[in-house]
């Protein structure tokens, strides 16, 4: 190196730096796009309005006292209509309250609960 | 003698090069713009307006009448049934603050279970004020309804649960 300036030395160092500064702000962006997507896909997969409904037919239906083909009907739509397997029960005898246990399961969400009549 | 500092300058020259290039093609890669997010959210806000409404009609106004919708679905004159649905979905999902009502399309039916032939499910159209010709981009909400009604295949009238299901577009 002799006979050279030494200075240059230091502006390649600079650029350096420079360059991975550049490239630790590029990684960033870049996960922060990737955050954005599986925030939005997890919010659009979530099935809040079928586990909602199927919840409330089901409580509707141990009201009524669990007519007849109801309960076959609420698990064979589920599945065919909704893609979702749907079970319940409800044991009795237990106390004073109603129980209800159900059981939902569309391969992404699973979602299970004990009801009490309050 | 060639002087041989020459080299050094070169291979500074292409190291220099390679990094900015590298982060050009890094910086670049990085900062497009990629939200597949946004594409759904239409669809959503008219999936949830549609849920909404289901599930207002299927809420009676006290605990000893039945629910709107219920009472439609046991309506048997099928003409009386469109008719009262058509009314009253329209005036939930078309009804905005202020200036003029919102205009979506819409078909409904409602799925069964049937029993004789061997627990398959079926439909029947229930309302509809619009037809789909393939080129819309429908979303589809249902409701869960609990009604006394007597289903093709059964003899009596009987309670059975069955889902309303609704397909809902913007034109």
């Amino acid at each position: 190196m002799a006979g050279l300036n030494e200075e240059a030395q230091w502006i390649v160092l600079m650029g350096f730096v420079v360059s991975f500064s550049f490239f630790f702000l590029a990684m960033i962006l870049n996960q922060s796009t990737v955050v954005g997507q599986t925030t939005a896909e997890s919010v659009l997969e979530f099935p809040k309005n079928d586990i909602r409904d199927v919840r409330s037919v089901i409580i509707e239906s141990v009201r009524l006292g669990e007519p007849g083909e109801v309960h076959n009907d609420i698990r064979v739509l589920s599945l065919s209509r909704k893609g979702a397997v749907v079970s319940y029960s409800h044991p009795t005898g237990l106390d004073a309250y109603t129980h209800i246990i159900i059981h939902y399961n569309n391969g992404v969400t699973e979602y299970n609960e004990n009801w009490t009549s309050s | 003698m060639v002087d041989e500092s020459g080299q050094l300058y070169t291979i500074e020259g292409f190291a220099a090069a390679m990094i900015m290039l590298f982060t050009t093609y890094l910086v670049l890669s990085a900062t497009s713009v990629y939200t597949p997010g946004d594409t759904h959210i239409s669809d959503m806000q008219l999936e949830q307006i549609g849920t909404d409404a289901l599930k207002m009609m299927n809420t009676p106004v006290s605990s000893n009448v039945k629910s709107p919708l219920q009472s439609i679905i046991e309506t048997s004159n099928a003409t009386t049934a469109a008719a009262a649905f058509n009314t009253t979905f329209l005036n939930y999902v078309n009804s905005r603050a202020g200036s003029n009502p919102d205009n979506l399309h819409y078909s409904a039916a409602v799925t069964y279970r049937n029993i004789t032939a061997g627990d398959t499910t079926n439909n029947y159209p229930l309302a509809s004020n619009g037809l789909l010709t393939g080129g819309e981009h429908p979303v589809r909400v249902t409701e869960w309804v609990i009604a006394n009604i007597k289903l093709p295949g059964r003899n009596t009238v009987e309670p059975r649960a069955v889902l309303v299901e609704v397909l809902l577009w913007r034109d």
